[in-house]
């Protein structure tokens, strides 16, 4: 059975493109969240194996959504999308549990190879 | 790993580091735009976190981090450095100053400060992180490691990537000595190249390939031999780092050592004496043990000497917060925090001093209402001064406000009898004697009224017994002025050895200006009394046969004086004769009952028998 994501992002531009990255690798998408909000709302719902977070959301940003996952689950295995030039937000996420971070503008191969070292 | 000795590290940087934020913080709040302090606070308070992370007191970590995060919003201007966050700031301070403590004892797990970090986020937070760093802790074993890593130069983040890469290293162990500092690792100019101190008990080459599963890491070496410290290859970033040449002592060996050479140098004295008149060899051997204990004295006193900033950067933190309390404005400048002094009379200044600041905010300065009427700017001006003296250091306390109401002080006074009916006015020898009679002082209605008053009986009772003396100046309208006078080192002192009858005393040179002959030509009389008369100065005497409560005696037509100078005071002592100077160490007093207060303390002299010492402030 493949292993089950969440994307959250607040652009559709990049939930899209995301989504394509992961599917074609044969990964499956079991939702998209636009908020920090909804990220920690559908975690809880959904228990995907894997969570890709934008870092600045409306609502709620990455980071506080990865502590508020954390908290609910430890073991939760988040890897963050940032962009160039967020780097202290990528280090205080990473500090926060996040378990690695991928940058924009994504390279599929880059994605793919953060996902897979997250799943472990 | 001996927990003990990091726990003692532990507190010993970690308060230092908790004093500067205090201190940086109020800066922070003179001048909010100043990002100096801020990335002084960012560094004291970051290194605090990482030093508690590595001992595994979570509840610390969380706080310091959260501190962080809050002074690394300001240091990039996403918040400000608003007066109320200063508050929430301060109390992060204070509570983490005792919070390391309490983690130091073991009890990190019950420190709560729930409501300082929500207070710090604006956001509640009810769960506790870096838990997973305490757990890693526990477990940690012996062995250390030096981990060199090598980050792709050309991947993006290599910051991020670095952080990454220590929290894996961290599931592994225990990391510290990370190097470049975690600051730098966030720089653009990180080449991606950095090392660090690993414990832990997985095997190196099982620790390298767990590493080189991060991101872009291109090359991990674990290097077992050198745990940090050997320049080794993959140390060699770190073996670069400056050594410094000095060595962190405990202060209580110093002041074990100190004791020590202060009993050799009395033991010298004595089989000087012994060896007196001998002649040959052992005068010599003897003289040549006085210069070598000599030298070996200075030194030590030289090791004990502290910077008195660890005592006077306490105050503006203190300053600031009582001139809140008290709702007034005031301005503190700190001069002479690099005086370096006896770390003993560090020791007892602190309280005296913080009498004095509190009196001046207290009493001395005006309301900003009232300054303004009075013509003076609104915030008053408060300072503190340490300064060096030939033979004693200084400690002034300054105020700019009201100065001491003399007519309240007098008028009291009087009532009390404590002043001669005749006396009009004070002067700022007879004020000082005034305030410092224990009660006089501590009686509320007075404070009141003199506005001023409170602990002076208080910063007397602490400096005299060092040896020390007190001096005011007050103008009225214009301020006061209190200066804490203390000889260089307390455990041992430079004295006069004073004959009376078959009585030795020992007088201090702290306050002692000269010593003369009392004889037909230098002696008058000053309102009917004996007094001495030294170049165009007519100084009132004493005699100590008088104090030391020996009969009278037919005086001789020539005696030797000692003149004591405390402030703009001189008094002459009169005594029968001056054995010559020693080096004496004061031993605690407790006076016995009816021993006259002009004695401070006592010493064992070098022949063995114990004499008293004369408190020259007493005298004068």
């Amino acid at each position: 059975m493949s292993h089950t994501i969440l994307v959250c992002d607040d652009a559709i531009f990049m939930r899209t493109m995301i989504g394509d990255i992961l599917t074609g690798a044969g990964y499956e998408v079991v939702g998209e969240a636009e908020t920090g909000v909804q990220a920690v709302e559908q975690y809880s719902r959904l228990k995907p194996d894997l969570v890709t977070m934008d870092i600045v959301m409306p609502d709620m940003g990455g980071i506080d959504a990865v502590r508020e996952i954390r908290r609910q689950d430890p073991d939760a295995k988040i890897l963050m999308c940032s962009a160039m030039g967020q780097q202290a937000l990528v280090v205080e996420a990473i500090q926060a549990g996040a378990r690695d971070f991928v940058v924009k503008p994504f390279q599929p191969s880059r994605v793919l190879e953060a996902v897979q070292r997250v799943l472990g | 790993m001996d927990r003990a000795r990091y726990t003692d590290l532990f507190l010993t940087e970690g308060r230092e580091h908790l004093v500067t934020c205090a201190q940086l913080l109020v800066e922070l709040e003179r001048a909010p735009r100043d990002l100096e302090p801020v990335h002084g606070l960012f560094r004291a308070i970051h290194t605090l976190k990482g030093m508690a992370a590595t001992m595994g007191y979570s509840q610390v970590t969380d706080l310091s981090h959260e501190m962080e995060t809050v002074l690394d919003a300001v240091r990039r201007g996403e918040r400000r450095a608003s007066r109320p966050l200063i508050d929430v700031l301060l109390e992060t301070v204070d509570a983490l100053t005792a919070g390391i403590e309490t983690a130091a004892r073991g009890q990190d797990a019950e420190l709560d400060f729930q409501d300082l970090l929500a207070r710090l986020t604006k956001r509640p937070r009810t769960r506790k992180r870096a838990s997973n760093d305490a757990a890693a802790v526990k477990n940690t074993p012996l062995a250390g490691m030096w981990v060199q890593v090598v980050i792709d130069p050309a991947a993006p983040m290599r910051g991020g990537r670095a952080a990454v890469l220590l929290r894996e290293a961290g599931s592994l162990g225990t990391v510290s000595e990370i190097t470049p500092s975690a600051s730098e690792l966030e720089r653009e100019s990180f080449t991606g190249q950095l090392g660090f101190h690993l414990v832990s008990d997985a095997a190196p080459a099982a620790i390298a390939a767990r590493l080189r599963t991060v991101g872009d890491v291109r090359e991990v070496t674990c290097d077992p031999r050198s745990p940090g410290h050997e320049a080794s290859g993959a140390g060699e970033r770190h073996a670069a780092k400056p050594s410094t040449p000095t060595v962190r002592v405990d202060r209580r060996r110093l002041d074990a050592l100190m004791n020590q050479v202060g009993e050799l140098v009395v033991t010298k004295n004595r089989l000087a004496s012994l060896a007196a008149g001998s002649g040959g060899e052992l005068s010599a051997a003897v003289d040549r043990m006085a210069r070598l204990v000599s030298e070996m004295q200075a030194e030590v006193m030289l090791a004990r000497l502290t910077p008195a900033a660890e005592v006077l950067d306490r105050f503006p933190r203190m300053v600031r917060d009582l001139s809140r309390v008290v709702d007034k404005e005031v301005s503190l400048i700190v001069e002479g925090r690099h005086i370096e002094v006896d770390r003993a009379i560090l020791e007892q200044i602190g309280e005296p001093l913080l009498h004095l600041l509190r009196n001046a905010i207290d009493h001395g300065i005006e309301s900003v209402e009232a300054r303004k009427k009075a013509g003076k700017p609104p915030a008053g001006q408060l300072s503190l001064i340490a300064a060096r003296e030939r033979n004693s250091v200084t400690f002034e306390v300054r105020d700019d406000g009201a100065g001491i109401d003399r007519a309240a002080i007098l008028e009291k006074a009087r009532r009390e009898g404590s002043v001669a009916d005749s006396v009009t006015s004070l002067t700022d020898e007879q004020l000082l004697e005034v305030l410092g009679r224990p009660g006089f002082s501590t009686a509320k209605r007075v404070t009141s009224v003199s506005g001023r008053g409170v602990g002076v009986d208080v910063v007397l009772t602490r400096i005299r017994p060092l040896g020390g003396s007190v001096e005011i100046r007050s103008e009225v309208g214009r301020g006061t002025s209190v200066t804490l006078r203390l000889p260089l080192t307390v455990v041992l002192l430079r004295a006069l050895l004073a004959r009376v009858g078959q009585e030795r005393y020992v007088i201090p040179v702290t306050h002692v200006a000269e010593t003369v002959f009392l004889d037909s030509r230098s002696a008058t009389t000053l309102d009917g009394r004996q007094a001495l008369k030294l170049r165009d100065e007519t100084i009132p005497t004493v005699r100590l046969r008088d104090l030391a409560g020996f009969p009278d005696e037919p005086t001789p037509t020539r005696q030797p004086c000692v003149v004591f100078e405390v402030g703009t005071r001189r008094t002459a002592l009169v005594v029968d004769a001056l054995l010559g100077q020693e080096e004496i160490v004061v031993e605690p007093f407790q006076p016995p009952s009816g021993t006259p207060a002009v004695f401070s303390g006592a010493t064992i002299l070098s022949d063995g028998v114990p004499s008293l010492i004369l408190d020259a402030a007493a005298v004068v």
